[in-house]
């Protein structure tokens, strides 16, 4: 670090890294650590973006002139990218597009239809793009919500029995600590043997612990294509009969065969378009295939994805742990480490570390009854990894932060 | 404290950059609800700090505690001085609507009013009592002034007739005549605006045009009187009022005014700086000289020479102050009442055509 004066922004000296060529563009004085909240785009998605942009701008699934064609195939081979993510199969599933998790949650819950299901299932540390709309679809279908317990690693603390025509919705995997969802296929299995569904958040899930969701039975997996190197985006992944199931509330453009005065025929062979009414977001889901296709094939040090992020996660939760008055908020490794300590405010040490160029979170992160309410705890701070991320970072973001709790005690 | 001082100087900044508005909002916000007493926006409180302290954090760290500590006495300190000076501003703005004078105290000290030669209040200033480590005393008689200015500001607004305020025996410069309105000047022998009024009343022929009366008022100071003679010049004036001399044109204690304002001796000096700077003996002598000269006999000016050194005099003199100082209520000689005014201060000849 050099520093120009007191008061002066230090320049942080451009270290020399194994950072993957795909984010070459980066600011080499950055040390990116929010990936949760959204990773960081890789040239070939951005080049994606561009292409659309620059050479066949057209809108999709209505237009004869050859632009329009190409966006037509491009949009299918997203839907087709995100199915082979997964491992599943078109023939039972259908991908549509939307804004984010959030909205794609929202999109199913709250068109669920009355009187098919007893009760709302969730957890306590869910995001609150879960724990909301699972209060309002609840109170919209008249049945109670039920908040059961996460265990230390992930698996959803519950008895079959309580599972009866349940709306489960929970996460794959937390964005406080990366727990995962291990008893998903338990609980799916149990779910359904007792007439319910189960809808999946998977925003922190899908890009880098998809090995848990592949060839899931889940009804629904709903995920944020910003968190896992798209561009900004939201995709559901359903179950065509849930999908035929929907009270719709939700119409518009594209979703229809035919319409008269007073009705309307949906199209009829395509379940995914029944969530996307109107125009979608065109270059964000061509650029999706972009992301799929890059993650299926980026080595990272030339190692697969999931070895070269835990790598730095062990490293990084090793060494934070070392760091005097520092608290783990998580039990284990994993590429996202929230932390907090007890003499020293959150926010401020987020603050604090961006003036030595580490973007790290601060706060409740949209889980505030879980962190707040139940444990009581105060503000975290959160560092999470992404493919960018390299071993410099991980070690400067520790410096940083060693260094300031020593200052600062 | 922190979110009202950030509201203080966002304002200023705000007015010169519109990047800084958004922040004022919030502060704002903040400031309201610190002022009735309902938690701040603590995240923007702590933003704003963390924000300021971040270059230090990345250096010296261990410093952040101690500069923490510091911005929030900057923080007090910009509170206590925005208050205070808000506080200046309206007591300025009263005493100069009242007195016209921003000083009431010192009204000489004021650029903002017009010319003048304060007459000081004996009271301690605010320094004054703080450095006597009398706090109680500082702010009480800071208030209990602004509590007079206050209560002076409906007799400011008032239609002045200076009839009304006429001393006993009063002369006037041109003779009197019923046709014309009646002028007051309230001066001080000594003082030089009066004889720069003086000598603008002449440039003016205001006299001309108006009754011109006068109460001599010998400004006080700590120690005695601002200009020494004064006092003695004041009694014989007073003296000649209560022995006119008959047939005078104009009466001897105009004429002697007007030597001392408009005349100079051999040597060019102005007999207003002579008096000045003379003891007791030299102005007597001259003032009994000039008496002669304006048509009294010797015995005329031995008489008024021992009727100046009277009681009766001294009780005239002490009722004329009471006139000025209650009355009246000024703080500026010269102070002149006509028009249905009272101007403080010198006036230009302009103002008085
Ligand atoms: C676990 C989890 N669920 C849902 C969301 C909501 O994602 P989005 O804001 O993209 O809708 C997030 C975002 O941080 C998340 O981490």
């Amino acid at each position: 670090m050099k520093h120009n004066g007191l008061f002066r922004r230090a320049t942080p000296e451009a270290i020399r890294t194994d950072r993957l060529a795909d984010f070459s563009y980066l600011d080499p004085g950055v040390v990116y650590l929010d990936s949760a909240c959204q990773s960081l785009r890789p040239q070939p998605v951005l080049d994606a973006l561009t292409e659309y942009y620059t050479s066949y701008n057209a809108c999709g699934g209505r237009v004869k002139y050859a632009w329009g064609r190409r966006v037509d195939d491009e949009v299918a081979a997203a839907r087709q990218g995100v199915l082979g993510l997964l491992g599943l199969s078109g023939r039972h599933y259908a991908v549509s597009f939307t804004l984010n998790t959030t909205f794609g949650l929202n999109l199913l819950l709250q068109q669920l239809p009355h009187g098919r299901y007893a009760r709302v299932v969730t957890s306590h540390i869910e995001h609150n793009s879960v724990f909301l709309p699972t209060m309002t679809a609840a109170k919209r279908l008249g049945i109670p919500r039920l908040l059961l317990d996460r265990a230390a690693d992930g698996a959803l603390l519950y008895e079959p029995a309580r599972l009866e025509r349940a709306i489960v919705v929970v996460n794959a995997a937390s964005n406080i600590d990366g727990r995962l969802l291990t008893n998903l296929a338990d609980l799916v299995r149990d779910t359904h043997a007792r007439g319910g569904i189960v809808i999946l958040d998977a925003a922190q899930a899908m890009a880098h612990e998809r090995a848990l969701l592949q060839k899931t039975d889940a009804d629904a997996i709903c995920f944020s294509a910003h968190k896992m190197y798209g561009a900004s985006l939201g995709v559901i992944v359903a179950r065509r009969e849930l999908l035929a199931s929907l009270e719709l509330a939700f119409v518009g453009g594209g979703m229809v065969a035919d319409v008269r005065e007073d009705s309307y025929d949906l199209l009829p062979n395509d379940p995914g378009a029944l969530l996307e009414p109107g125009l979608q977001a065109w270059a964000e889901i061509i650029a999706l295939r972009g992301a799929t296709d890059w993650i299926g094939r980026v080595r990272p040090g030339g190692r697969l994805p999931t070895e070269h992020l835990s790598a730095l996660s062990e490293r990084l939760f090793d060494s934070l742990s070392d760091i005097p008055g520092l608290t783990m908020v998580n039990a284990a490794a994993s590429p996202v480490i929230s932390v907090y300590a007890a003499k020293q405010d959150s926010h401020r040490l987020a603050v604090f570390l961006s003036q030595s160029g580490i973007a790290a979170r601060s706060g409740y992160f949209c889980a505030h009854h879980y962190l707040k309410q139940r444990l009581g705890l105060p503000p975290l701070l959160r560092f999470s990894l992404g493919l960018h991320s390299t071993m410099a970072d991980v070690d400067r973001a520790h410096d940083a932060l060693a260094r300031l709790m020593k200052g600062l005690s | 404290m922190f979110c009202i001082a950030a509201f203080i100087v966002l304002l200023f900044m705000a007015a010169i950059s519109a990047r800084y508005r958004r922040y004022l909002a919030k502060a704002a916000s903040c400031t309201l609800r610190r002022v009735t007493f309902r938690p701040c926006d603590t995240t923007f409180k702590q933003d704003l700090k963390d924000h300021m302290l971040a270059p230090l954090a990345a250096r010296r760290p261990g410093l952040v505690g101690p500069a923490s500590v510091a911005l929030e006495v900057v923080a007090f300190l910009v509170v206590l001085t925005t208050i205070w000076s808000g506080y200046v501003v309206v007591e300025s703005a009263a005493n100069l609507y009242v007195y016209g004078t921003c000083n009431k105290q010192d009204s000489a000290s004021c650029s903002l009013g017009a010319e003048a030669c304060s007459i000081p209040d004996q009271t301690p200033t605010f320094g004054e009592s703080l450095a006597a480590w009398d706090v109680v005393g500082a702010f009480g008689n800071d208030f209990v002034r602004l509590g007079e200015t206050f209560s002076a500001i409906p007799s400011r607004m008032q239609n002045w007739d200076a009839s009304e305020y006429l001393p006993a025996n009063a002369t006037y410069l041109n003779g009197p005549d019923a046709k014309k309105e009646t002028a007051l000047e309230v001066i001080d022998p000594g003082c030089t605006y009066c004889l720069q009024l003086f000598q603008n009343i002449e440039k003016a022929g205001f006299a001309d045009r108006r009754n011109l009366s006068y109460i001599a008022f010998p400004i006080q100071s700590a120690t005695g009187y601002k200009f020494p003679n004064s006092l003695l010049v004041t009694q014989y004036l007073e003296a000649l009022r209560l022995n006119p001399l008959a047939d005078a044109k104009t009466p001897v204690d105009w004429q002697i005014l007007k030597r001392i304002y408009t005349e100079e001796n051999d040597e060019g000096v102005s007999w207003q700086s002579v008096i000045n700077g003379a003891d007791s003996a030299e102005t007597t002598a001259l003032l009994q000289e000039w008496a002669q000269e304006f048509g009294l006999s010797r015995a005329q000016v031995d008489t008024v020479a021992s009727v100046a050194g009277s009681t009766e005099v001294a009780q005239v003199i002490a009722h004329n102050k009471t006139l000025v100082e209650e009355r009246i209520h000024t703080v500026k000689i010269p102070t002149i009442i006509f028009d249905g005014r009272r101007h403080d201060g010198l006036v230009s000849v302009d103002d008085l055509d």
